[in-house]
């Protein structure tokens, strides 16, 4: 297949995934689905980043998976470079696979404990066989290790005689092997410790220049995802409700839901805290296995009206609004500099 | 090492009374087979009725070794006390009898804890586990005791409260468990609340809810607040006074909007640069170098020296003692003057 | 710009170390440096370099080795024959040690020491057979099933819970009673004990299995592309065998004694055969009179279990990087 945009490497239509909820132990009636990932459509350019935001349950997780090709879709599409990894089987899934990898959120159990940082690394070059010759791998693997900062003779050590930083590295290397153009990060940092969480952010930023790679980053931390983001998704139940570029989505938010979510993020200054303004939203999230009618924030909106129960909102551009969202009320609002 | 606390003395703060909750100098050792592990080496800080200290720190820091002491939680043991005390209202809590101590704990002060799911029993409903507070400390009946739970279920909102005390706490979502979790703290009026990373595991919007709740619960019984965290941001938004933990120490003390504006350690400064900020996009955040310390094997001297860019020799070989900056104010550098006076961001 | 790296003292683990942000070592150096990491580490290759520093390994292994030697040259240790009906001597019964006869004489009057011997060989055959049969149909089956699920998980299960229903002795009674005759009797022993142990090893196995596979790490792997073979043996093999090898060096001792109530209830190794097992059980009925008879035997059945909990104890430690 041609690709029209040689810049587009990654094209998600209508993505969805379903858990199926069941009864019965020999006999399986299918008695509701958890909609985790409930229509979602995006693009990827090449050296781009695009973040995803959203509260825990919003399928943020799911929907890495499904790009991963770790869970197959309900339905949708994952194309990348054109072709659809969704659908790919066998040999050719391996194949595709060289092409999207992934970080880890836990760099304490995504590593193997009984293997070597060497082990560890080359693993990729073990599977796809054809990347590296045999007696070039070793040579590699050292090179990965000084590429994302680590000592290339830690290659006999074991994950345990690294901190949580370091892990995080070899986390990084092993998915930088195969030289993929895209990189599904999970939670990078979230893990780590506050003094580490910057040079593991800066490392990617460094990659990211170096391999023109695209990242899929997916982070709870508004103010991180804004600082390496070229565009951001704001994920609620399985949907995106806003998509846009990073300054549209954090300077002009539409959403009434991204606005609380940008307003609820703690400023580390405390100046002038009594004045901040806030939406504390109430109560929780609807659960995922029955999501509300229309639009699903409508439970928590404050702007709700009786519309909202009835149709669901498209992710789309609004009028008086630069960029898409899906509310039927949509007005930009800057809420607070998440700094 | 012991002198490292001693020069900021609560009772230069407030003269002549005890203020609420004191920790002074204290030391926690853990014996383990690899060595030993000083987890906290001479830590001293006060919360006084209706104040918030925020302990921040990265893990390894010592700020829940410190509170574990001051419940006397800890396991000792592998854990022990070598020298410090722990002033509750003038007692010495160290030198208590268990008996004593017990009185105290959960009582007196109370503590919520990181992971509500897993410090509420899974087999008991909600109003069983928060009445039964009442029932073993106050003696009260198995109906009045119900009751009491239902009205503090109210106190900390959880909606429907009459009708959820007979739900399990898998049926809540966490940020409900962790108002459970509040509601059992409180539930015997204690004069101190300490709260450990009480909303890590939250997602944002919740995390705004509980610590609003918090700030509302203090103001109305005047309690001591202890927050414990690693979040700048949390602590920018309800803290009064703040001290930062590295290594087992306090490197640095101050009012909030001190610390924020004019950081006086190195270390601080070096936490609230790493931050991303909306101007600096596209460029490398400012990282501290190196990894947190070896607690089994601390630098020499100062802890955070070889992390340090103001490091001078003597960094090396003495380690700093808290220095004064104002009445209200240490750091644990050296150099803080420099530090004091260094542009924000490099 | 070098990084100060934090002394390390001595006898302390390395658990961390500083690694500078950007490597910045002159590139000469790090060419020496180099040579060193030329062997490449694996675990097994790593676990063995450990095991030959560990004195219970080393003490276990001579152990065990004598232990072999003696069951396959019984000779070098006893000029008495046991199997020759002609070194007993009924008058001599029950009589205590003598020089030539160390340990002794048995109800029959033949020789404990030679008897002890020679038994070593069938009753470690047994141990050492029905512990690799189980640990190895079970093994693996446990493997597959934790990591299939679904179907294959299913059937496995309810057929080892079939298993576990039958009282172990009874039904080995029953296996080795109907075969009788038509194998060898140290065979039926072996086959007997294997078919009602290898559910135990399963069950382990695939509980670790189903542990270890819903770790970060497997996912990873996944992700990449390995196949099952390689999750299955890579990653969840390693991460799982602890408690398998722990269970298989205490099934061992489990083993030999089961050896000796089926030989005691007379379907197990049959006379003028020898092991262990049938020497307890022929001097049980005379132990207040003679002790010796059933000492001994008993004394080199512990040191035989002992030895291999000793060693699989010892391969456990070894296995896991973090204890070394």
């Amino acid at each position: 297949m041609a690709n029209d945009s040689s810049e587009r490497i990654l094209e998600v239509r209508d993505l969805v995934k379903h858990f199926p909820l069941t009864q019965g132990i020999l006999f399986k009636k299918q008695i509701g689905a958890i909609k985790a990932v409930d229509g979602v459509s995006f693009d990827l350019n090449r050296g781009e980043t695009l973040g995803i935001v959203g509260e825990s349950g919003c399928g943020k997780s799911t929907l890495a998976k499904v790009l991963m090709a770790l869970e197959r879709p309900t339905s949708g599409s994952v194309k990348i470079n054109g072709r659809d990894i969704a659908k790919a089987r066998g040999g050719e899934l391996k194949r595709m696979r060289r092409n999207i990898q992934m970080v880890m959120q836990d760099p304490y159990t995504s590593l193997n404990p009984r293997m070597t940082v060497g082990d560890i690394i080359g693993e990729p070059y073990e599977i796809h066989t054809e990347v590296a010759p045999k007696g070039d791998r070793s040579r590699r693997v050292q090179e990965l290790l000084e590429v994302v900062g680590l000592n290339p003779d830690h290659l006999n050590r074991y994950p345990h005689q690294f901190s949580g930083g370091q892990r995080q590295r070899i986390g990084i290397a092993r998915g930088l092997a195969l030289q993929p153009e895209i990189i599904v990060c999970d939670e990078p940092v979230s893990a780590l410790d506050v003094s580490i969480q910057a040079q593991v952010i800066n490392l990617l930023e460094r990659l990211q220049n170096e391999f023109n790679l695209a990242y899929i980053f997916i982070a709870h931390d508004l103010s991180v995802v804004r600082h390496i983001s070229d565009r951001v998704g704001v994920m609620y139940l399985g949907k995106f409700v806003e998509l846009g570029k990073d300054t549209e989505i954090y300077d002009r938010p539409a959403h009434p839901y991204t606005q609380a979510l940008l307003s609820a993020v703690p400023v580390p200054d405390p100046e002038g805290r009594e004045q901040r303004e806030r939406i504390i939203l109430q109560g929780d999230p609807p659960s995922p296995a029955n999501p509300p009618s229309g639009c699903r924030f409508r439970t928590r909106c404050w702007k709700a009206q009786e519309i909202c129960a009835q149709e669901e909102p498209l992710l789309q551009i609004r009028p008086g609004t630069g960029h898409e969202s899906a509310c039927h009320f949509a007005e930009t609002h800057d809420v607070v500099h998440v700094s | 090492m012991n002198k490292t606390s001693t020069d900021l003395s609560p009772a230069e703060v407030t003269p002549g009374d005890e203020p609420l909750l004191a920790v002074d100098d204290l030391h926690v050792e853990f014996h383990t087979r690899a060595g030993t592990v000083r987890a906290v080496n001479g830590v001293s800080y006060t919360v006084g009725a209706g104040e918030t200290l925020a302990v921040l720190g990265e893990s390894g820091s010592g700020k829940s070794v410190t509170a574990q002491a001051i419940m006397g939680i800890l396991d000792m043991p592998p854990a022990v006390i070598p020298h410090g005390e722990i002033r509750f209202k003038g007692t010495d809590l160290l030198k208590l009898s268990e008996e004593a101590r017990t009185q105290v704990r959960g009582q007196r002060i109370a503590m919520i804890f990181q992971d509500a799911l897993s410090a509420l029993n899974p087999v008991f409903t909600v109003g069983w586990q928060i009445s039964e507070m009442f029932r073993v400390h106050r003696g009260m009946s198995k109906s009045e005791a119900m009751k009491k739970a239902v009205e503090l279920m109210d106190r900390v909102r959880i909606p429907a409260a009459k009708q959820r005390v007979h739900d399990y706490p898998h049926q809540f979502s966490g940020g409900m468990r962790q108002r459970i979790m509040i509601a059992m703290s409180i539930a015997l009026d204690p004069e101190v609340l300490i709260a450990d990373e009480p909303t890590t595991a939250l997602d944002v919007t919740v995390q705004a809810q509980i610590m609003e709740l918090l700030a509302e619960l203090q103001r109305e019984s005047q309690m001591g607040l202890i927050l414990i965290t690693h979040d700048l941001g949390v602590v920018a938004d309800v803290a009064d006074k703040i001290a930062v933990m590295y290594a087992g120490r306090i490197v640095e003390n101050a009012p909030v909007y001190d610390i924020y504006k004019t950081p006086a350690h190195p270390y601080t400064k070096g936490l609230l640069d790493s931050i991303p900020r909306v101007d600096l996009k596209g460029q490398d955040l400012y990282a501290i170098k190196g990894l947190p310390p070896n607690l089994l094997d601390l630098p020499k001297g100062c802890s955070f020296h070889p992390r340090c860019p103001y490091r001078q020799d003597n960094c090396e070989s003495t380690a700093p003692q808290l220095y004064e900056i104002s009445g209200i104010r240490g750091s644990a550098c050296h150099y803080w003057r420099e530090v004091l006076d260094g542009e924000r961001q490099q | 710009m070098s990084n100060p790296t934090p002394p390390v003292g001595p006898g302390l683990p390395e658990t961390q170390t500083l690694v500078p942000d950007t490597v910045t070592e002159p590139a000469k150096q790090r060419a020496g440096k180099q040579a060193k990491a030329a062997r490449s580490a694996s675990l097994w290759t790593d676990a063995w370099y450990d095991l030959r520093r560990r004195p219970m390994f080393i003490i276990s292994m001579i152990i065990i080795l004598i232990l072999l030697i003696m069951s396959f040259w019984p000779s070098l240790f006893t000029s008495v024959d046991p199997y020759n009906a002609r070194t007993c001597d009924l008058s001599t019964a029950r009589q205590g040690p003598s020089p030539g006869h160390l340990f002794g004489r048995d109800n029959l009057g033949c020789d404990v020491y030679a008897r002890t011997i020679y038994g070593a060989r069938n009753s470690i055959v047994i141990g050492v057979f029905t512990t690799l049969i189980t640990t190895l149909v079970g093994g693996l089956l446990g493997i597959v099933a934790g990591f299939r699920s679904g179907v294959v998980d299913t059937v496995s299960s309810r057929l080892t819970e079939i298993f576990f229903a039958i009282p172990p002795i009874l039904g080995a009674l029953l296996i080795a009673a109907t075969f009788r005759g038509r194998a060898n009797s140290i065979m039926l022993v072996i086959i007997a004990l294997a078919v009602l142990g290898w559910p135990m090893t399963f069950r382990i196995m695939r509980a670790a299995v189903i542990t270890a596979k819903n770790q970060d790490f497997v996912i990873a792997a996944r992700a990449l592309g390995a196949g099952a073979g390689r999750i299955m043996f890579r990653h969840l093999l390693p991460n799982s065998l602890a408690p398998v090898i722990v269970v298989a060096t205490i099934n061992l001792g489990t083993f030999i004694a089961a050896e000796a109530a089926l030989s005691f209830l007379g379907v197990g190794v049959q006379s003028p055969d020898i092991s262990w097992g049938l020497m307890i059980a022929d001097a049980r009925n005379r132990f207040l009179e003679a002790s010796l008879p059933l000492v001994f035997p008993a004394v080199f059945l512990s040191i035989t279990v002992l030895a291999f909990i000793m060693m699989g104890d010892a391969v456990r430690d070894a296995l896991d990087p973090k204890l070394r």
